[in-house]
């Protein structure tokens, strides 16, 4: 829970109660005129003359009602979208279909990471369509939107490991589009920011070798298969050394798929398009470094 | 009220219905030029010098005298002087042919000087003047689309008045053909400075 | 008005008339506005159809353990079944069916005024129709972009979107030409002494309705153009690669789709005011009032449209704004179901089959309507927005509003379009299964909303398994509730005992015609004289 959660949930909860009040009078009233005047016991119907009084209370009521509903919305959404100025900022990558968090200092994770009372700032980066960057848990959601810098902020104050989902419809995986939020005491986090290793409980990819590792972190196998079967992108089994058809700027060839032209297809994956399949892949130079790519080269090599 | 004078009302009404209908059809076009013109006004007053003022003009001149045919056509079926009418007609639609003309010459030089979405040209030029052209292309296209429109309905006026079937106690066709044709005039009127005078 | 006896022997039913054309170009190029009511209802009948279908078999794939459909199938499923919905089903329904058939009658008119273009508009109707669900098996495949076409999304996705698109824009050209039929023919075609005020409410529905078609449509017609143009030539105005903004894209679409929610509701509310008084025996409580709000919602709704992007990154003043405008459009819908709910008091209410239909609009409108307070206040919203609490609002709004409407008008008109009568207990019964199973069905998803659970998600954590489950079953009971509704109709329309020409005691023009009526509406256009709800003045001859 984060201290966003209070107060939107005091909003829910007042308009709740407005709600459920008004539709008992509703139902309560409309029940009891549909027996009481039924046509057998009051054949006769009289008219009621109509009241400027009546109606005028008819309009300021409701009126009055909800402009206070308004106004608690209103402070809710104030506190929501005022980020403390000493927060820690944390990058959000969105992506079909996957989530990356970088921290201040480079640190890159697929899990948010967040130390325990802090004020935490997360400034939504899509590389593709829009995203909507959402924790139920803490009561926050805003969307990610390619051109655009938005952003969310929060303040955790229970430790424990909550779900992120993308709440914005954004394709074929949209519903597989989730992260954890793990949220960890201060000393700990400072720690495994500064790159100690440290599996906190409910992470997502612990114990893989690092460069499947990376494939699952970074959001690759949202599209490739470790298998041999064809979703999004082509399968990764057995494609290192093989021979793959592309088209290079509008001309059809055949190449071998060696280091080079793994490296090329991930920095620049328009440049090469594997024939049979859409040129949708997202550049990934912002979410993986010339190291981190070394790294899945090799576990590709292993994946016969 | 005869019969005759409701229906005439009635298509009045119903006329300027459908073009207010159109009037907001080309104000969402308008909105977005004004916001994007809002956010990158050097790339669009770049993109505005690029423009044809010499022919942009000329088409503004045919599109008013067309206008004027058209009122004076409906002027004079009212004083019951068909042949007149129909050539005031005939006069309108040529002009509408004259302004495609010059507006295909006009797009076809902006074509080879790869000003045209996707372009490699435009690409390389700032976001800003590829939003300039894309509305450009947008909103010239979609007015001429109306332009050609208006041929065809003048058209069929043309026919109706040389047979007869529209007259001085039964115009109400042509006086809102006329009113369409008034809007296309209007439109331009509009686009006209919007990209090729504001600077 | 005297029973027309002395016309007796020249009588036909409107649907055995025989005109210019015989047999089905009778029908294919029908002028008559009643003919014309019914192609509309055939085919929306029809395009419901499908969509409860589609509706039937997501629910049957979100049932734990059930998975039938492919992740991209899924996509294509809930887009489809928006789009038939919104665009083929809610949007045009009561205007074009009930509208077409009885609004030339309430008036007192002769006729739709253009009634070569009513005839279009069909065509152009099925045309975009056609066109929509053919994308389906073009160019790609099945849209998967949800109803609302987000950019860059749907300029990315490898499907059919330029087609689904265009026939978006086709089907709002015939939306604004039925809106344009509409206001002139209540402006020119008033029967002699119908003065606006003596219209019945359901005449204000339609024709506030036909304002907000004719004034919001093109902006949505603009902006399928847009995105068409977008897919074929790349002209950048939504693509963030070229500067393009989607944030401009989502506000052009919502100017439109806000005010349709209000295109589907008002004429069901228009429907739902002419029943209430007939079933109580009393004049409506606050005529002016509930045709004001009408002019209300249709007006101030158009101010509203930011309330669907709060999270969406635009500018939190504007949120605020369009926050305070939703509430404010809110009061309008209040005061009509105050003053229903007077005209009940101290009338003689007699229960039929429509006014059950009637409450039970009032029941689930009001649910869903207090909940669109939820989501119009700020920070719910931020917890909310994009959630199966939206799914649930709306499809109490919609089905519960609108569709119960529909289901009241068609309970309520029957008879008089038909000549027949349906099963009245059997009525009840159906009526009976589909509200149970309709509360089943949606009401968990408020639940699964506050909880978290995004909308469009082909999957869902095992936590949110449940209520998944109920709400099924919910659906599946639903179903069977529909199919009760329809056999009965149906029945009815072969079977069924002969109606008399006013079965409810209602006071407004259609009821003094034959039940079914002839081929000429009236025989004489009538003079008015008294207002639609004045009951005791009725048989005195007007
Ligand atoms: C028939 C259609 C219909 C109607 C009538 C409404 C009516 C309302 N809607 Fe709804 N709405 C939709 C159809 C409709 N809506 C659809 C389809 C969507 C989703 C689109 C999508 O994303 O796919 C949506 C989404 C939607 C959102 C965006 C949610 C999100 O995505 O974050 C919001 C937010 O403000 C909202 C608010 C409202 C409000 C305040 C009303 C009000 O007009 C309701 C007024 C009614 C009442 C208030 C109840 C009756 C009155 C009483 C019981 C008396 C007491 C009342 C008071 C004291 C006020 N709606
Ligand atoms: C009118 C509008 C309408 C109607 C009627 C329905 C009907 C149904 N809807 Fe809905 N739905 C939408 C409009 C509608 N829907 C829209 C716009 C969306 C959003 C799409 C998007 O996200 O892009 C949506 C989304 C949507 C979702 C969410 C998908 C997701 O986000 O993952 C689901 C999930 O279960 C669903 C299910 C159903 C089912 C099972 C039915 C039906 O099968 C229920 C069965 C209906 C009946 C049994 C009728 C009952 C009978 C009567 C009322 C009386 C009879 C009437 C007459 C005689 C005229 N719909
Ligand atoms: C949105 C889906 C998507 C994501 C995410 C994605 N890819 Fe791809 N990838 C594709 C598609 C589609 C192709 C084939 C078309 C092309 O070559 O551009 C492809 C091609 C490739 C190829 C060439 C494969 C071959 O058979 O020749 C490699 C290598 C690759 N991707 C690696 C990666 C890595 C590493 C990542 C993660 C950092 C990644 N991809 C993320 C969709 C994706
Ligand atoms: Cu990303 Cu949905
Ligand atoms: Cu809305």
């Amino acid at each position: 829970m984060a201290t966003s959660t209070g107060v939107v949930d005091g909003a829910l909860i007042y308009i709740l109660a407005m709600s459920v009040l008004l539709l008992f009078l509703i139902v309560f009233f409309m029940i009891y005129f549909a027996v009481r005047y039924r046509a057998s016991r009051n054949p006769v119907p009289s008219e009621l003359p109509e009241s400027p009084l009546i109606e005028a209370i008819w309009v300021i009521v409701p009126t009055l009602l909800v402009t206070t509903m308004f106004i608690y919305g209103l402070t809710g959404f104030r506190f929501l979208r005022s980020a403390p100025a000493n927060s820690l900022v944390v990058k959000v990558y969105a992506r079909q279909w996957s989530w990356l968090f970088e921290y201040d200092n480079g640190k890159k994770s697929a899990d948010l990471i967040v130390p325990l009372g802090k004020n935490v700032r997360c400034e939504l980066i899509s590389a593709d369509v829009i995203h909507g960057f959402y924790v139920p848990a803490f009561r926050i959601q805003q969307d990610a939107v390619p051109g655009l810098a938005t952003y969310a902020w929060f303040n955790a104050t229970t430790m424990g490991s909550y779900y992120i989902l993308c709440s914005q419809y954004c394709g074929r995986r949209h519903s597989a589009m989730i992260a954890k939020l793990i949220v960890v005491p201060p000393d700990q986090f400072e720690a495994w920011r500064q790159g100690k290793k440290i599996e906190f409980t409910g992470a997502s990819y612990a114990n893989m070798p690092a460069g499947e590792r990376l494939l699952y972190e970074r959001g690759c196998v949202s599209c490739h298969s470790l298998e041999d079967n064809k979703m999004m992108g082509p399968p990764f089994k057995g494609l290192f050394g093989s021979q793959v058809v592309v088209t290079t700027a509008g001309v059809q060839r055949t190449v071998v798929a060696d280091s080079a032209y793994i490296h090329k297809s991930i920095v620049d994956p328009g440049a090469d398009i594997v024939s049979g399949f859409p040129n949708t892949m997202p550049p990934s130079k912002d979410v993986v470094s010339e190291d981190e790519i070394g790294r899945i080269i090799s576990y590709l090599k292993g994946l016969k | 009220m005869n019969a005759s004078e409701d229906a005439h009302a009635a298509g009045r009404l119903g006329i300027w219905l459908f073009i207010s209908t159109e009037i907001i059809l080309f104000g969402g076009l308008f909105l977005l030029y004004s916001m994007y013109r809002l956010k990158n006004p050097a790339d669009f007053h770049a993109g505005s010098l690029e423009l044809n003022r010499v022919l942009g003009t000329l088409n503004t001149v045919i599109l008013i005298t067309s206008s004027l045919c058209v009122a004076l056509a409906i002027d004079s079926l009212g004083k019951g002087r068909t042949r007149k009418s129909a050539w005031f007609v005939a006069a309108t639609i040529a002009c509408a042919f004259g302004f495609l003309i010059v507006k295909f010459f006009e797009w076809t030089a902006k074509f080879h000087h790869g000003l045209y979405p996707n372009a490699k040209v435009l690409l390389s030029l700032p976001k800003g003047e590829n939003l300039f052209f894309g509305l450009y292309y947008l909103m010239t296209g979609l007015h001429g689309v109306h332009v050609i429109v208006g041929i065809g309905v003048l058209s069929v006026m043309l026919v109706r008045v040389l047979r007869g079937t529209i007259t001085p106690q039964n115009p109400t066709y042509l006086v809102n053909s006329g009113l369409y044709w008034h809007l296309v005039d209007i439109i331009w009127i509009f686009l006209f400075p919007l990209f090729y005078l504001i600077t | 008005m005297a029973e027309r006896e002395t016309h007796e022997s020249d009588y036909v039913p409107y649907f055995l008339h025989k005109g210019k054309y015989p047999g089905a170009l009778g029908w294919l190029l029908a002028t008559d506005h009643k003919r014309i009511g019914l192609l509309y209802l055939a085919c929306i009948a029809t395009f419901f159809s499908v969509a409860v279908i589609i509706g039937v078999i997501m629910r049957i794939n979100m049932l734990p353990g059930h998975v039938i459909l492919t992740a991209q199938q899924y996509n294509a499923a809930f887009t489809l079944h928006g789009i038939i919905m919104v665009f083929l089903v809610v949007i045009p329904a009561v205007p074009t069916i009930f509208g077409n058939f009885f609004l030339p009658i309430l008036i007192g008119g002769r006729d739709m005024i253009f009634p070569r273009l009513n005839l279009f508009t069909w065509y152009l109707f099925v045309l975009g129709a056609v066109l929509a669900l053919v994308s389906v098996f073009f160019g790609g495949g099945a849209v998967d972009t949800g109803w609302t076409f987000y950019v860059p999304f749907s300029l990315k996705t490898t499907v059919n979107v330029p087609l689904a698109v265009f026939a978006v824009f086709i089907l709002g050209m015939s939306s604004i030409l039925t809106g344009i039929n509409i206001v002139t023919t209540v402006h020119q075609l008033r029967a002699p002494g119908m003065g606006f005020f003596r219209m019945p409410l359901s005449v204000w529905g339609f024709y506030a309705t036909a304002w907000v078609q004719i004034l919001a449509t093109p902006i949505i017609g603009i902006t399928m153009l847009l995105v068409v143009m977008e897919r074929l030539f790349g002209i950048g105005v939504f693509d963030p690669a070229k500067g393009g903004d989607p944030l401009l894209y989502q506000h052009l679409f919502w100017i439109y789709s806000h005010p349709a929610v209000y295109i589907m509701i008002l004429p069901a509310m228009g429907v739902i005011s002419d029943i209430f008084p007939v079933f109580s025996r009393k004049n409506i409580y606050g005529y002016k009032m509930i045709a004001f709000s009408s002019l209300a919602i249709a007006s101030v709704g158009s101010l509203v449209w930011g309330h669907h992007m709060y999270v969406s990154g635009q500018s939190d003043t504007a949120g605020i704004i369009f926050s305070l405008l939703t509430f404010l459009v809110a009061v309008p819908s209040a005061i009509k179901v105050f003053n229903w709910l007077a005209t009940m008091y101290k009338g003689s209410i007699q229960v039929e089959p429509p006014f059950l239909y009637a409450l039970s609009f009032i029941f689930l409108f009001s649910i869903g309507g207090l909940t669109g307070l939820f989501l119009g206040a700020l920070s719910p919203n931020v917890q909310l927005h994009n959630t199966y609490f939206v799914v649930a609002h709306f499809h109490y709004v919609i089905f519960g509003g609108m569709g119960f409407g529909l289901a009241a008008a068609v309970h309520y008109w029957f008879p008089k379009m038909t000549g027949k009568m349906y099963n009245k207990p059997l009525s009840v019964v159906a009526w009976l299964v589909v509200f149970v199973g309709f509360n089943i069905f949606y009401f968990p998803m408020f639940i699964l909303g506050w909880e978290g659970m995004p909308r469009r998600y082909y999957d869902y954590l095992p936590q949110f398994a449940t209520l998944h489950q109920v709400a099924s079953i919910g659906s599946f009971i639903m179903v069977a509730g529909l199919v009760l509704v329809a056999g009965n109709l149906l029945r009815g329309l072969v079977a069924g005992a002969r109606a008399p020409a006013n079965p409810w005691g209602g006071a407004t023009l259609e009821w003094t015609l034959p039940s079914p009526p002839g081929q000429e509406d009236f025989e004489e256009i009538p003079v008015i004289t008294h207002g639609p709800y004045e009951f005791d003045k009725k048989e005195s001859g007007a």
